[in-house]
């Protein structure tokens, strides 16, 4: 088969993928407002009922996550606690590993997902925002990991002819090698028509210095330029927060809540065919520390915005934070594993039943009403 | 102590190989090795006559360059016109008999960890031997004298392939590169299908460690039976049923490792126990008589006595290294890799014939390849992979390359950087799976033309000058004459040499 940009002109699928590094702590980003051990353990970090926003009759959002209100109300946005992978060694190196890997096997699940779809049909396939290829997209056909659209351009400044002298011997060519030039100067076409200055739309807007925003707001361009883009990564860093965690974590919240609320204006109705799912290694424990700080817990949360998710609601287990329910030394345990609200997704982004025992072997799916 | 002769700096002899490893790096020392960092003073000695291709056609001097190598260097196409094609293959296909001292030399510095036995590598950091493995592995394909054994060892890493990803492959995989791929690469294939089914590497990847057989309800793990005989050995239509992976899973059961991390949420086999020992080396492969399913099988139709313990893997091995579906999917392979994505029948048959005739000797086999007419009638008609696409540019603009990452990046982004493959298949080897890789290619050829690939570097105008001009340059590059369109595009496009690196020539071979 061709790796052809038009081969599923129809196809309009993309996943982006939200990794929240350095272990965020759930309990903050979604509050049990009705837990009294919730508050107990938090005599200094706790978040009032009153100071968040209601999502239903145990959980209120983090004010600072304001902006995504609008999606929750629209059923475009689901939240599941407790979620997460089976680490318990609470090594950020040894969680992100496995959940990036989606188990204990080689290559990223992202990467297997898109490597399970056939050959990539576009040079753009799957990219990350990263200096450096994160490992869940390890294995993928073809992955580019950029930080400006420019990057993707080839050079005018130095040969300006070199783009038309090259198509022209690609003209002369005939069978597969010949379509392949085609498609891809299509793309960079399309990617060269992409005014990266020109503003977002429907009103959004992003912040200029913020890496994560200007992240998501070139994946924006990319989906929009129909370049062919399956899967994009975009993590937001800093998650880590042993110290005074309100005094780091706040500007982190923020920059999550309007930056995905500015995604979802910019994409429109591109909302429908475009994923975006928001996970992180572990949460953090129930207990604040001597240090107005959280350490490495279990339990985190995963939001999943967009794509035709089943949103406007809590979803998955929930068994509440009395002690008994606690796992040792006093963490949200993982009641929600990742790959069963990762599964339903990747299925409507196209992966089906064989495809996903490659995707997540070893595992017996129970996927989620995600 | 004895001279180190080249075959065994080559394959064996890993203590004495380290050994002269260290005296080298004294006697180079510290500046050398900086040099080395900053890819410089790596460039291949070019000197006398360069003559490049005179014939429009891919000649068969040309097309065996572009097969049997991972593209030529300047002047290697004179070399091999002066000698023969035939000669150059028996030369090929004799490794050991091949100068290689700037090989040598640039991956020198490696050494010492990748000769380290395996319990050694098994207490470095988990994050250092593959970045090396990969550096070191890129390097050889692009300096090694040793070309056919590059591109077989390539081959073979597909075809046995182990993402080193996965658990202790992180320490292992180093181990099976060199007592699996690069000792039997050009040997004989029974052979390395006994070293790969019990190199710690593959026994953790494909879960043979915790095949075993306790109480008389446990189940084999198939996961290893399975891709032995349909990714290793027979092909996934050669004749083998449910019943005989189950089969083939049992007499496999009881082999282990000690390892070294936990998978699947547990320390399998901390610490072991074999022959008398209280505790395994870490990476130490062993039977365990008691995990073992000690009774009767039969796999393909084959009867395996029961007690037999130990011995059953050989009689397995035997079973599938010997089976007419083994030849021909083998024999399907190497003509995939050799002579097209689709390989006629006659020549798959002639291979298979050879392979089964030798008992699976892998230079006689090449060899009845490397005849077919079929080879030779299919020059320029295969696609490159990004990795040979690569190394081929590199070799051509004689690149002085440290091979780290701002290369090995540009493999990741046309998905091909080495030990990167997540299933057991191995990348593919058609063309169809590379074509969305154009764009990186040309990117690719842009920066290397230019000088913008940190750690590589080319001398444009004096492999112009070396070369006698544009019309010479542009036939070493192509590995024939530029026809007018190329030529014409050469000049025009601002930058020629990118131009034809570039160019569906460049991408053919």
């Amino acid at each position: 088969m061709l790796a052809n940009l038009s081969a599923n002109p129809d196809d309009k699928r993309t996943l982006v993928v939200v990794f929240l590094r350095g272990g965020a702590d759930g309990l903050t980003l979604v509050v049990p407002t009705e837990d009294d051990h919730y508050y107990k353990a938090r005599p200094r970090l706790a978040l009032g009922k009153k100071d968040t926003i209601k999502l239903d009759e145990k959980f209120g959002l983090n004010p600072n996550l304001a902006p995504l209100e609008a999606a929750w109300k629209d059923g475009d946005l689901a939240i599941i606690h407790a979620a997460g992978c089976e680490d318990t060694t609470r090594s950020h190196f040894e969680a992100q590993d496995l959940m990036e890997h989606g188990g204990f096997v080689a290559g990223g699940w992202l990467g297997r997902f898109l490597r399970a779809r056939g050959p990539a049909r576009s040079p753009l396939s799957a990219v990350a925002l990263s200096p450096t290829m994160p490992e869940v997209l390890s294995g993928a056909p073809s992955a580019a990991a950029f930080q400006r659209i420019e990057e993707f351009s080839i050079g005018k400044k130095s040969a300006p002819n070199f783009p038309a002298e090259l198509r022209r011997l690609y003209e002369k060519e005939t069978g597969a090698l010949r379509d392949a030039a085609k498609n891809t100067f299509a793309a960079i076409g399309r990617i060269e028509a992409i005014d990266t200055k020109a503003a977002p739309e429907n009103g959004a807007t992003y912040e200029e210095k913020d890496g994560f925003h200007q992240g998501l707001r070139q994946v924006a361009q990319l989906i929009r330029a129909d370049v062919g883009l399956d899967a994009a990564s975009v993590d937001l860093n800093g998650w880590d927060t042993h110290f005074t965690q309100n005094l780091v974590i706040d500007d982190n919240i923020k920059s999550l809540g309007s930056g995905l609320a500015s995604f979802r204006r910019d994409m429109g109705a591109r909302m429908a065919t475009t994923t975006v799912v928001v996970m992180s290694e572990f949460g953090r424990r129930l207990g604040e520390n001597s240090s107005l700080g959280t350490d490495h817990g279990r339990g985190g949360v995963m939001f999943a915005m967009g794509g035709g998710v089943r949103g406007g609601k809590m979803l998955g287990t929930w068994n509440g934070l009395t002690r008994e329910m606690l796992e040792d030394p006093g963490d949200l345990p993982v009641w929600n594993n990742y790959r069963d609200i990762l599964a339903p997704i990747l299925t409507r982004h196209g992966a089906n039943a064989e495809a996903m025992g490659k995707i997540f072997p070893d595992y017996a799916l129970k996927p989620l009403e995600v | 102590m004895k001279p180190v002769s080249r075959r065994e700096f080559l394959l064996t002899g890993a203590a004495a190989v380290a050994f002269s490893a260290v005296i080298f790096r004294s006697a180079q020392g510290m500046l050398k090795d900086g040099q080395q960092y900053f890819g410089r003073g790596l460039a291949r000695p070019v000197d006398g006559k360069l003559p490049p291709p005179a014939s429009g056609e891919l000649d068969p001097v040309a097309h065996t360059l572009n097969r049997l190598t991972f593209g030529p260097t300047p002047g290697e196409y004179g070399r091999v016109a002066k000698m023969g094609v035939a000669a150059f293959i028996e030369e090929q296909l004799a490794p050991e008999t091949i100068e290689n001292g700037l090989c040598n030399r640039v991956t020198a510095r490696f050494c010492d960890l990748w000769y380290e036995p395996l319990m050694e590598q098994y207490d470095e950091d988990e994050e250092t031997l593959t970045p090396i493995l990969r550096q070191l592995t890129t390097l050889r394909a692009i300096y090694s004298n040793q070309q056919l054994f590059e591109v077989m060892c390539e081959f073979w890493s597909d075809h046995f392939n182990i993402d080193p990803g996965k658990g202790d492959c992180r320490w292992s995989k180093v181990g099976d590169d060199r007592d699996v791929v690069r000792k039997h690469a050009l040997g004989n294939f029974r052979d390395m299908l006994r070293a790969s089914a019990l190199s710690p590497a593959m026994l953790w990847y494909l879960d043979g460690h915790a095949n075993e057989k306790r109480k008389p309800e446990d189940k084999a793990n198939e996961n290893y039976a399975r891709e032995l005989m349909e990714l290793h050995t027979l092909g996934v239509h050669g004749g083998y049923s449910q019943q005989d992976v189950m089969e083939v899973a049992r007499c496999l059961t009881g082999w282990t490792l000690r390892s070294k991390r936990k998978g699947g949420g547990m320390f399998a086999n901390a610490k072991g126990r074999s022959k008398g020992k209280l505790f395994n080396e870490l990476g130490e492969v062993y039977f365990r008589p008691e995990a073992h399913d000690g009774d009767a099988k039969t796999v393909l139709g084959q009867a395996i006595p029961a007690g037999l313990g130990a011995g059953d893997i050989e009689r397995v091995i035997d079973i599938v290294a010997t089976h007419a579906s083994t030849a021909r999917f083998l024999a399907t392979k190497l003509c995939r890799r050799f002579i097209a994505d689709e390989p006629a029948e006659s020549a798959v048959a002639a291979v298979a014939q050879k392979f089964t005739e030798s008992k699976g000797d892998i230079k006689a086999t090449l060899r009845a390849l490397f005849a077919t007419p079929e080879f030779l009638s299919s020059a320029g008609e295969k696609m490159k992979r990004p990795f040979h696409y690569i190394v081929s540019a590199l070799r051509v603009t004689n690149a002085q390359t440290n091979g780290d990452k701002p290369v090995l990046q540009f493999l990741e982004k046309m998905g091909q950087a080495p030990f990167r493959y997540p299933t057991p298949d191995g990348y593919p080897l058609e063309a169809s799976a590379w074509h969305a890789t154009l764009l990186w290619r040309w990117k690719f050829a842009l920066a290397l033309s230019n000088n913008q690939i940190g750690g590589t570097s080319i001398e444009r105008a004096k492999l112009q000058r070396q070369l006698g001009g544009d019309t010479a340059l542009m036939a070493t590059l192509l590995n024939r004459r530029a026809s007018a369109d190329e030529a014409d595009a050469f000049l025009k496009s601002g930058d020629g040499l990118a131009l034809l690196l570039a160019s569906p020539g460049f991408q053919r071979c």
